[in-house]
């Protein structure tokens, strides 16, 4: 009896701490339509991240060339527009992990976050993603990035 | 006893390793335009690649390839309908560096570096169209 209150407990406190570490804003597929075209020399860069429950509380900060740009959340995305040319983007946990690319004038590049497991928390991987894959998973994700001014 | 202490050993050490991997060898590289048109190629079959690092990246069927540039080690291509990346420490964007068929190692894009892959790999393609 007491086991199976502890039990629901446990549970509870799961599901409280997977519902308030997920991303909770309007829908890309919402947004989409109203995002700025990009200016001439610029490209755009997304960061997504799936819905997951697995590693869901491991959210850190992600840096683009060392200024922090946003947060890896599950179920989020953000999307900056920035000059061509090189960046490194990164996300530090117990240890630090980036990703070095380029940025061609118009291009858009997408950038996965995922939790691989560490040894005290799990780390947070990024990686490129292909157009297909990523815009896949974008109609679902919510925007985690600053405010978007009315236009 | 023995074997559960030793299972959990192991189990550290993996996570340690899993945790340290080696960082991808680099040298600075400076891409050259291309002098002379180049074909284009389509990779017949999936090729996994085993880095130095550890870890193994796979070129996918059908995945196209464009050039656009020479370094010393070879033509460097682009892909055109996926994204490419190698990964030890930390993840590249990788571009690859072929002699004919022979897969030399990848241009790094985003720090201009080279990095080489050893040894070398010949990969089955199909020639496209030169651009």
């Amino acid at each position: 009896m007491r086991r199976n209150v502890f039990l629901k407990a446990g549970l509870a406190a799961a599901a409280l701490v997977l519902v308030s570490g997920c991303a909770t804003g309007i829908k890309h597929e919402q947004m989409a339509s109203g995002m700025p075209s990009l200016k001439a020399g610029e490209g755009r860069i997304y960061f997504f991240r799936s819905s997951s429950m697995v590693g869901a509380a491991v959210q850190p900060e992600i840096r683009l060339n060392g200024q922090v740009v946003g947060t890896s959340k599950p179920g989020g995305f953000f999307y900056l527009d920035r000059p061509a040319g090189n960046y490194v983007a990164a996300a530090s946990t117990e240890t630090e992990k980036s990703v070095s690319f380029t940025l061609q004038p118009g291009e858009t590049k997408y950038i996965r976050s995922s939790v691989s497991f560490g040894l005290v928390v799990g780390r947070v991987v990024l990686e490129p993603e292909t157009p297909e894959k990523a815009k896949a998973e974008l109609g679902t994700l919510s925007y985690t990035g600053a405010p978007i001014a009315a236009r | 006893m023995v074997g559960a202490r030793s299972g959990a050993a192991g189990a550290l050490v993996s996570l340690l390793l899993a945790g340290c991997a080696s960082p991808v060898q680099v040298a600075p590289a400076s891409l050259v335009p291309l002098s002379a048109p180049a074909a284009d190629f389509v990779v017949d079959a999936d090729v996994p690649i085993r880095l130095s690092t550890g870890y193994t990246r796979t070129l996918p069927a059908q995945s196209h390839w464009r050039a656009v540039g020479s370094l010393p080690q070879g033509l460097v291509y682009q892909p055109v309908n996926t994204v490419f990346a190698v990964e030890g420490r930390q993840v590249h964007e990788a571009y690859l560096v072929l002699q004919g068929k022979a897969l030399q190692g990848f241009y790094l894009p985003g720090e201009g570096n080279f990095s080489p892959l050893a040894p070398p790999l010949t990969l089955p393609t199909t020639q496209g169209g030169k651009r």
